[in-house]
């Protein structure tokens, strides 16, 4: 079997004293989705929180796999995660508001990723069109869809081989859910793995390679995302609401 | 007439100055939400190494300059690593920061007296050589401070605005749990802060040093209560907003003592026009000039 390109295992951890992860174990098997869903204050934002040192870590170990090579990503400085191909979309605040929308792909920029800047400016806007007329606009300006957009943007702008999503679709309208999902799909055709924590859980599940249940700082099922999505037992415990 | 120019040029001279020191708390303040009292007297620093390095070791003007900026950052950076740190560290709140740079501020002043002695002081320049502009003194010496100054903060404006580093601190002040998590290393974001700040003021503090003629170790100290009203105006954390505020406010400072403005202020009362012109923003603006939302100090 093939090593999966990010593994989360025996993960425990949390905020001072208070310990919220009490071991999560995650595969991301290379260019799959994967999504993690679980009730409010299971600790899913907590466990990418922990990758980027957000959060402690008081067990477990976080490794992505490439090109043969592990890297221990706990013990890599949250600034050079982009560097070992890992991108981040945190739940709030994913944008920088009060910079221009040009200037927050040129943030997300990473030289060590080998594209020239111009190209890759050039492939976001051909994907958002909707950015183009509005580079040099305020991110804050944007509509609640164009700031997920740009926020996805920025995070591609270091061409990271993992995405790592908290919540993409929070907040968004109805219609704009879909969009997002269908987005979501698209960047992975593209190549890249995605690991997404999201509230939406069946329409989550259903573009997911994989799922995790997480709850109380743990993991309570997996499956296929699909076969997760139906599963009338953890539909009606889980995600009755939706 | 004559006296309007004169004023303007005064203005504009004295504004460009506040500019630059404004510039470099208005950065530190965006960056590490620290008010740095201390700012006034790193303006004093600048001046006295300069002084020292042209009348002791009699070296050129701009290379005793150049010294002077580069131990401006030395000493920023040394407060950094054995200061500010750990107090970001322990996360110490707004009054332990404004203690801990007052502190710093007064060590600063007294040490400067210690080592230089507290006499005033002159630089080796020609101050009398002076142009004639509409019946306006235009002394050289100033108008090269205004020169040197414009470029100078032409520069900074557009490193700030294009330079990588500049984007990344301009990032960081944004949002700076996001900046921390897409690549940008804050350290080295807070390290060109200090380098910005020390380089700007020790170039105010010649510059200071040179308009004024005479100066003493309390010269930054002055100054400082001018300065950081163009930083309130100019809103608190905005680079160029600072800039701005800066030459805004050293143009009413001048004009304020105008004869034909109700007879005008004596000219010895000008900090006394700064503090209104704080007032006045912290009651009926306090977001300053540009400030979209209100950031309190
Ligand atoms: N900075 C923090 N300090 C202390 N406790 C925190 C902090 N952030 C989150 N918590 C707590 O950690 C627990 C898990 O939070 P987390 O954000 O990981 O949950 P979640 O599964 O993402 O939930 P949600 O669906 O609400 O986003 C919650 O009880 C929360 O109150
Ligand atoms: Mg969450």
């Amino acid at each position: 079997m093939t090593k999966p390109l990010l593994t989360i295992s025996g993960l425990e951890g949390g905020y001072g004293d208070i310990k919220i992860l009490n071991g999560v174990n995650i595969e991301v098997p290379a260019k799959s989705i994967v999504t993690i869903v679980g009730p409010n204050g299971a600790g899913k934002s907590t466990i990418m929180k922990a990758i980027y040192g957000i959060a402690n870590v008081t067990a477990g170990s976080v490794t992505i796999h490439k090109d043969g090579v592990d890297h221990d990503v706990l013990a890599t400085k949250p600034y050079n995660l982009s560097k070992i191909g890992i991108g981040y979309v945190p739940q709030i605040e994913n944008i920088f508001s009060a910079m221009t929308i040009d200037e927050n792909l040129d943030v997300g920029f990473l030289p060590e990723s080998g594209k020239p800047l111009g190209e890759l400016k050039e492939s976001m806007y051909a994907r958002y069109p909707d950015l183009v007329s509005r580079k040099k606009d305020r991110a804050g300006q944007l509509s609640g869809g164009q700031r997920q957009m740009l926020a996805l943007a920025r995070a591609l702008m270091s061409a990271p081989d993992v995405l790592l999503l908290d919540e993409p679709s929070a907040g968004l309208a109805p219609a704009l859910v879909d969009q997002l999902f269908d987005e979501l799909v698209r960047i992975n055709e593209s190549g890249v793995t995605i690991l997404m924590v999201e509230q939406n859980a069946r329409r989550a599940l259903e573009i997911s390679t994989y799922g995790y249940v997480l709850d109380m700082g743990r993991n309570r099922h997996e499956g296929a995302g699909k076969s997760l999505a139906s599963d009338p037992e953890i539909v009606g415990i889980y995600f009755g609401k939706r | 007439m004559t006296d309007f120019i004169q004023l303007l040029f005064n203005g504009l001279v004295e504004g460009s100055i506040f500019g630059i020191a404004a510039l470099g708390i208005s950065l530190v303040y965006s960056v590490l939400r620290l008010v740095n009292f201390a700012a006034g007297d790193f303006l004093t620093l600048g001046a006295f190494t300069t002084f020292f390095f042209t009348t002791s070791i009699k070296f050129p003007f701009v290379v005793a300059v150049v010294i002077s900026m580069v131990l401006g950052v030395a000493l920023s950076l040394i407060l950094e690593f054995i200061l500010w740190r750990k107090l970001r560290k322990i996360r110490a709140g707004t009054l332990a920061l404004f203690l801990v740079a007052t502190g710093v501020a007064f060590i600063v002043r007294q040490s400067i007296a210690m080592l230089f002695g507290s006499d005033s002081r002159r630089f080796e320049i020609d101050q009398i050589k002076s142009f004639e502009f509409f019946g306006a003194i235009i002394p050289q010496a100033q108008l090269i401070v205004l020169v040197c100054s414009s470029i100078a903060i032409t520069a900074i404006a557009i490193f700030i605005k294009k330079a990588s580093i500049g984007k990344d601190m301009r990032a960081y002040s944004d949002n700076p749990s996001l900046a921390a998590v897409s690549g940008i290393n804050v350290n080295r974001v807070i390290i060109a802060t200090w380098i910005i700040s020390g380089t700007f003021g020790a170039l105010a503090g010649v510059f200071q040093g040179t308009v004024q003629g005479q100066f003493t170790n309390a010269m930054g100290l002055d100054l400082l209560l001018s300065i950081l009203a163009a930083v309130v105006l100019g809103t608190i954390g905005d680079a160029y907003g600072a800039l701005i505020g800066g030459f805004v406010l050293g143009i009413v400072m001048e004009l304020s003592t105008w004869d034909a403005l109700l007879g005008g202020i004596p000219s010895t009362y000008k900090p006394v026009v700064a503090f209104v012109v704080l007032v006045i923003v912290l009651l009926f603006k306090p977001e300053g000039i540009f400030g979209v939302k209100a950031r309190k100090i």
